[in-house]
């Protein structure tokens, strides 16, 4: 640290690292950024944290690691293919030819003293699909708990399956989504946008009658339909799908803020400079002009992730999102809406308050970004 | 500014006939259409009156496919459709087959022949044969036992832009009699959201510019950010919680616009009846462009107050309300005015959600509905319905600039 500051005093600081540091001061951003990541790394080793299969399983001699199955998953993904099980049967549980329960092996085994069976079940040990109520005294039916069942945070959904684990398991999904539909939409903005603004002319013409028309039509509304006409039967395709469809309404912003960019730069002395000594137009485009014009793109990233955060658990909550059952807070919403008659408030505030501490800390960073790019000093006199 | 308006007006059709497009394209590509939900009840009632004979995979005639695919008119190709349904070409309404000198029923309770004429045919009236139909074109056709008939057929120049929606396949109603009911409903939120908005939004946002940095703009910013990052139906769902449900305070009712006796209480009662129905989803409304208002009319005003000319307004001993009132005020109101036609869209594009999060039976409702019914007449005039709203709000938009910004107005 002392060593960069040194550095910093003899030679000037560039631009990025001015900013950096400027938006290291705006705590609220820096550190919602730090949390937000933090978040997003540990999201993707959930399985080893909250999961209703055993971290390790050591039966008659043999060790077995089934949560770490869950981890193979495709990222972001998880949960949609369900890994081949260890049956119940052969650790010993007799009678269970389905999915071993590892919470009750746990049991079995320590009633078992002699043997040296043991299971390390994860931190919270109950999975975002699993029906929790099925077969359990605990529950009466899926959303009523008796007394006793302890160990858990915000009890069962509708369908029996733990409110708290589906809860942390959508966190992955949506981040993931955001940023995923964010890159999608600006691969195919920035491109369309920067042609339309350096080379003008008929075709710049022709591309915004058709973004106007894009930009016309109701899109979540369209979204909805193809959703429903293509009727996808796997959850990755309709992830991919979904993704695709969104991008393809969401370019519109990148684009046209790229148009004017480019527009606005191509008309500037350096670029008639570099035309003049016989510069080709792909560097013109990519080393002059892309460098110069990135600032409102970089600004814009985040509530870019927060708006495709929005309109996937929109979608959720319209049933015409994700393929159930997979985890998805508007999912989950729509359940507690529902069941709002029946006082299940927090069908409803578990997720919402996930979903809104996450968008806030979103919404955080962007605006210290923003800051940090675009450092506006108001001087008022008076 | 007329030519500027007259230029902005046209501009409108090609995205108009562009976005209907579209979206037909789309929805007619798809399978699922209307014609196979056909098929699939006259399979399911065959079954029904069939139950026993061996028939288990009935099929349907051939002709009778064609016959469906004529009524619907997926005889023709897609543009042509394109253009019946929009109203500009003549489709077809009624068709029936006859054998020459056949009397039979047709629309409207009439019973007619169809006879030979000196060129070709001509429909009389059975009662009086003198009376001769007019408006009926004729085909050869075969029966299906091969039989040499007559089909005499109806067309009529009916679409969206002579204000026929089609009759919906759920409801067995003409479109335009659902949305007329339903319509009004989902305006009287969105009209009262946005009004709302924009009264709150614009006089919170010059409050945080004068106020810049202070406690008070702090802490509406962290209002703003929650307002921004949550979207308006997962608010109305918390409002649901914390004010309708038995959970929290049971003050607003749990969804619907009026109550089931509305039509029984006083105009009064009535009024005060509505409103408290309105109270929380008009809220959930009015959070939709709460945010993006507010922080663009603080920035523009911050932007315009630390102009020189504001400067030399304060220098010369102006009062400070009036500076900003007068002087700031005029310039920075003009991206406000810019703004209008997104926040309308913004009221239209989630309609349907909130309309769902609190059961209104609303245009959203009802248009969401239909797509889980494939009731094409439906969506497609809630699509064009928000396409015109879309751009009649552009237009609007514009026009509010005009009226702000004399640089256009005399441009």
């Amino acid at each position: 640290m002392k060593n960069n500051n040194k550095q910093s005093s003899q030679k000037p600081l560039t631009v990025n690292q001015r900013r950096w540091r400027k938006f290291k001061t705006l705590r609220r951003g820096y550190y919602s950024l730090i949390i937000i990541s933090i978040c997003y790394l540990i999201s993707f080793f959930l399985p080893l944290l909250i999961n209703n299969r055993a971290l390790i399983v050591h039966y008659n001699g043999e060790t077995y690691f089934p949560a770490f199955r869950d981890l193979m998953d495709v990222p972001g993904l998880k949960l949609l293919t369900s890994p081949p099980f260890i049956s119940g049967v052969s650790l010993g549980q007799l009678g269970n030819e389905g999915e071993c329960n590892y919470r009750q092996l746990q049991e079995q085994y320590e009633q078992d003293a002699a043997s040296d069976n043991y299971v390390i079940m994860p931190l919270y040990p109950y999975g975002p699909l699993e029906d929790i109520t099925a077969g359990n005294p605990a529950f009466a039916a899926p959303l009523e708990e008796k007394e006793g069942a302890a160990g858990r945070i915000f009890g069962t959904d509708d369908r029996g399956r733990d409110i708290f684990a589906r809860m942390l398991y959508g966190f992955q999904v949506s981040i993931t989504f955001g940023l995923i539909l964010t890159i999608l939409q600006y691969l195919i903005g920035v491109p369309i946008g920067a042609a339309m603004g350096y080379w003008g002319g008929k075709f710049d013409m022709f591309l915004q009658r058709f973004m106007e028309i894009w930009s016309t039509l109701p899109v979540l509304f369209l979204i909805i339909i193809l959703v429903a006409l293509l009727n996808p039967k796997s959850t990755i395709f309709q992830f991919t799908m979904l993704l695709i469809l969104s991008a393809i309404f969401a370019w519109l912003g990148p684009a046209s803020q790229m148009r004017a960019q480019f527009y606005r730069e191509r008309a500037r002395d350096y670029v008639a400079a570099a035309i003049s000594i016989g510069v080709p137009t792909h560097k013109i485009l990519f080393k002059h002009i892309l460098p110069n014009s990135l600032v409102p793109i970089v600004t814009s990233l985040p509530f870019a992730v927060v708006s495709g955060i929005t309109s996937l658990l929109s979608l959720d909550f319209l049933g015409f999102g994700l393929m159930p059952p997979t985890p998805s807070w508007g999912q989950m919403v729509s359940v507690g809406l529902a069941n709002l008659t029946n006082g299940y408030w927090w069908l409803i505030l578990v997720p919402l308050s996930a979903m809104f501490l996450t968008l806030i800390a979103v919404v955080f960073i962007g605006e210290a970004i923003r800051e940090a790019f675009d450092p506006k000093v108001f001087s008022r006199l008076r | 500014m007329f030519q500027y308006f007259l230029r902005r007006l046209l501009l409108t059709i090609p995205t108009f006939f562009g976005c209907t497009l579209v979206v037909f394209t789309i929805v007619q590509l798809a399978p699922g259409g209307p014609i196979e939900q056909k098929m699939m009840q006259i399979r399911a009632a065959g079954q029904e009156s069939g139950a026993g004979s061996a028939t288990a995979n009935q099929t349907i005639p051939q002709s009778a496919i064609d016959e469906l695919k004529r009524q619907y008119h997926f005889d023709k190709p897609w543009y042509e459709r394109y253009v019946i349904w929009l109203g500009l070409y003549p489709g077809e309404v009624e068709s029936f087959k006859f054998k020459l000198g056949e009397t039979r029923l047709i629309g409207g309770g009439r019973s007619v022949i169809v006879q030979k004429s000196n060129n070709g045919y001509q429909v009389v009236d059975a009662s009086n044969p003198s009376i001769v139909l007019e408006g009926w074109e004729f085909e050869d056709a075969k029966s299906d036992a091969g039989e040499p008939l007559v089909r005499i057929v109806r067309k009529e120049v009916s679409g969206i832009f002579t204000m026929d929606f089609g009759t919906s396949y759920k409801f067995k109603k003409p479109v335009i009699e659902l949305v007329a009911d339903r319509l009004p409903i989902s305006m009287q939120f969105g009209l009262i959201g946005f009004i709302l908005s924009y009264s709150v939004c614009l006089y919170l946002g010059i409050l945080k510019a004068i106020n810049h940095n202070s406690t008070f703009d702090f802490i509406s910013s962290t209002l703003i950010f929650i307002a921004y990052s949550v979207p308006g139906w997962a608010f109305g769902a918390v409002l649901l919680v914390f004010f309708a449900s038995q959970s929290g305070f049971q003050i607003f009712p749990l969804g619907g616009f009026q109550s089931d006796d509305y039509f029984d209480l006083t105009l009064w009662e009535q009024i005060g009846d509505r409103a408290w129905h309105f109270v929380l989803p008009t809220i959930a409304y009015t959070m939709a462009g709460f945010a993006s208002l507010t922080m663009l009319m603080k920035n523009s005003l911050l932007e315009t107050l630390s102009q020189d000319y504001v400067r030399t307004a304060f220098a010369k001993g102006i009062r400070e309300n009036r500076v900003i009132w007068l002087h700031a005020m005029r310039n920075s109101i003009i991206p406000i005015a810019a703004h209008i036609g997104y926040i309308i869209g913004i009221f239209l594009g989630g309609s349907y959600l909130i309309e769902t999060a609190f059961n209104i039976e609303g245009i959203g409702k009802l248009s969401f509905e239909a797509l889980l019914s494939r009731d094409y007449p439906i969506l497609f005039s809630f699509t064009v319905i928000s396409v015109v709203i879309t751009l009649l709000a552009q237009i609007i938009s514009d026009l509010a600039i005009a009226l702000v910004d004399p640089r256009i107005r005399f441009k």
